[in-house]
């Protein structure tokens, strides 16, 4: 079952590869959400109920429902529709993908043949995530999709420390969501303001600092 | 005293808010500096206060490096506050913008508090994370367009750097499962037992993000944006007091590689990057034509210092004290003037500047005195954590790796000298008016931070040296 969900989060990411419209992005985003919710659910037996509980209230509440019904409303206030060209074309993009995947499994391969007591298809999978993300954060244009990549790569921190299975102590679980919380809210704040001021949303018209 | 240190800003910058009010927010801005003075004092003098919940106890020391970096955050905190009159008056605010711009610098403030007396690795990384999020939109605070780009690269890039720090504290519980703790003082006694090809894989993560932090080359780009782009008083709190907690986290965690007797591969990286850092910031000196970005690469080639201090061990780590509080009282002071020069000429430009002496006499002199405290005139400290460090290298037997650094210097001090020079004297523009009128405000807190890098510099007295070596013992 598990290994199932873990595959799944994979494929979510290989399809943003492939998507160009912004809403597919942030439907994933929350689906991501879920699958991370069902992976804390399925491994219950391994943590106390308190840590649970909160895991439970950042997959499904925050990850999957708040995050994403946030971003959907920014997109569709200020009427986003699709990402612009990126830097790589797209099949490019794919083919780089693949290659993110391939290093991913043989990160997972190793994992398995140590005795370091990490999950290992989590662990390959969220350097997947991981380096997928800053890939797409380098590639994509649109500072909206920015802010949807970092999410990702979140969730990829989020599965990495899954992996792991070390609890972190509860005071530092919340310190971890409120950071996410509000660093999301504040970039938005900013995208909302770079769409007012400078009438277009994409990196290459932030060039008014330079040496 | 934690206590104090954490929720008396909060609760004044939250009263300021909900108030706007002036005494309520010239309350709210001057009396969380002497309250961070008298913690640093009673933590020196070892009157323990401690109101804390006793759960919340254990996350938090005040050992005596975080006193040190305490103490530096607290001097470049009270000069800002008194400043921040200065800015006022000068721009006009309105109350509630002062309020909402007090409430802002406080919560920042506490964050770094909050990243120096962190006793647990990864409640570091939360306080580091929310000094991101608090100073970001103080950096954006007089809501231009160029501040807007400059704080949309910093919180970004910051964000997206400091990530990557946490992918390395989740790899170190890897390596440390036999410890199962994040508590810095478990890692340090029971580093052995980490394993070694985790703890290195985990130091190259948590390097890149707070490296970020810190703005050492090649990952710096978000510095002179924010830098050159943010209020003044604020420019002064990034650079002298962000960079140095975000230092303190490096610290902290090369104190792990220390005591597993690693510290070879971590001393390559800091070495290799404090040289780039040198490198590029004498590169760029050389053209730039923005004052306030001449700071900001100031800052880059002071970071690569600092880091050349931590690489050399423990010869280097005496100068890399002296020298982070040199670098943060300087280049606060040199921060605060330029807000002087910016309110004088309405331009960072260095080219439109000249006469500052005869248009403002005490701003032009500042401005040189505090340039000369900078590149390290002596009788300033810098001179002397200069020549410490070039000693260590000797020590080190890296003596010719003193050459670039030399050269780097020289490049770096020619492009400040000749800017500054060319700022102070000369004729001032004919529609300058004289303008001696300023309030000790704009003077003050630059001329308290010279005063005390001059007593420090010509003699450091017996107390003091015992409080950096206190502080350096911590590396040793």
């Amino acid at each position: 079952m598990t290994n199932i969900l873990i595959i799944l989060l994979g494929t979510s990411v290989l399809y943003v590869f492939a998507v160009s419209r912004i809403e597919s992005y942030v439907k994933t985003l929350a689906l991501q959400g879920v699958f991370l919710f069902l992976l804390v659910i399925t491994d219950i037996h391994k943590i106390n109920w308190l840590n649970l509980g909160f895991l439970m209230f950042e997959t499904l509440l925050i990850k999957a429902v708040f995050i994403p019904v946030f971003l959907l409303r920014v997109i569709r206030k200020n009427e986003i529709g699709r990402e612009v060209e990126p830097y790589i074309s797209q099949f490019y993009s794919i083919l780089i993908a693949s290659g993110i995947f391939m290093f991913g499994f043989v990160a997972a391969f190793w994992a398995a043949r140590t005795n370091a007591g990490i999950k290992p298809l989590y662990f390959g999978m969220s350097l997947v995530l991981i380096v997928a993300s800053l890939f797409l954060i380098v590639n994509r244009k649109r500072i909206i999709t920015h802010i949807l990549c970092y999410m990702i790569l979140e969730n990829g921190i989020f599965l990495l420390s899954l992996s792991v299975a070390n609890e972190m102590p509860m005071l530092v679980n919340i310190g971890v969501l409120l950071d996410l919380f509000v660093g999301i809210y504040l970039f938005v704040i900013f995208f909302n303001k770079i769409q007012e001021m400078y009438d277009g949303s994409h990196v290459d018209i932030l060039t008014e600092l330079r040496d | 005293m934690i206590s104090l240190i954490f929720f008396a800003p909060v609760i004044l910058a939250v009263i300021a808010l909900a108030l706007p009010k002036r005494i309520i927010s010239r309350i709210a801005l001057l009396a969380p500096p002497l309250i961070y003075i008298m913690a640093a004092f009673a933590e020196y003098l070892k009157i323990e206060w401690y109101i804390l919940p006793d759960w919340l106890m254990p996350y938090f020391q005040f050992d005596s490096v975080g006193l040190f970096f305490f103490t530096v955050m607290t001097l470049v905190f009270a000069s800002v506050s008194v400043y921040s009159l200065f800015y006022f008056k000068s721009h006009s605010f309105t109350l509630k913008q002062e309020s909402i711009y007090i409430a802002e610098i406080q919560f920042f403030v506490v964050a770094m508090a909050g990243v120096i007396l962190a006793a647990h690795l990864a409640l570091m990384w939360v306080f580091v994370e929310a000094t991101t999020l608090t100073s970001a939109l103080l950096i954006y605070f007089e809501k231009k367009k160029s501040s807007l780009e400059a704080s949309w690269k910093y919180i970004y890039i910051c964000s997206v750097g400091i990530a990557l720090a946490f992918v390395g504290i989740i790899l170190l519980t890897i390596g440390s499962r036999s410890i199962d703790s994040l508590f810095f003082t478990d890692l340090y006694n029971k580093a052995s037992q980490i394993n070694p090809f985790w703890l290195k894989v985990s130091f190259a993560f948590i390097f890149v993000g707070l490296g970020t932090k810190i703005g050492i080359a090649p990952i710096h780009a978000w510095l002179p944006d924010a830098h050159s782009e943010a209020p003044s008083p604020v420019s002064a709190l990034l650079s002298g007091t962000l960079l140095n907690s975000a230092l303190l986290g490096l610290l902290r965690v090369q104190k792990i590689f220390i005591s597993a007797h690693l510290e070879g591969f971590s001393d390559f990286l800091f070495l290799l990057t404090g040289f780039l850092s040198l490198m590029i910031s004498a590169v760029y000196m050389l053209r730039i034509k923005n004052y306030k970005r001449m700071l900001a690469y100031s800052s880059i080639e002071n970071m690569g210092i600092l880091f050349i201090g931590i690489a050399l061990g423990k010869y280097g780590v005496f100068a890399l004290m002296l020298h982070v509080l040199a670098h943060s009282l300087s280049k606060t002071s040199l921060f605060l003037t330029s807000g002087n020069i910016l309110y004088l000429h309405k331009s960072k430009k260095i080219e439109p500047v000249s006469g500052l002496l005869m248009s403002d006499s005490r701003t032009g002199w500042l401005w040189i005195v505090s340039m000369l405290a900078i590149i390290g005139m002596p009788p300033f400290p810098i001179f002397l954590s200069k020549f410490l460090i070039v000693k260590a290298l000797w020590m080190e037997g890296l003596s010719w790796l003193a050459v670039p650094f030399f050269l780097f210097l020289v490049i770096v001090a020619f492009g400040m000298a000749n800017a500054v020079f060319k700022m102070a004297f000369g004729e001032a523009p004919a529609d300058k008016n004289l303008i001696n009128k300023n309030g000790f405000a704009a003077y003050a807190p630059q001329m308290v931070l010279l005063f005390i890098l001059f007593i420090v510099g010509i003699n450091i007295s017996p107390q003091i040296y015992s409080f950096l070596n206190s502080a350096a013992n911590f590396l040793r």
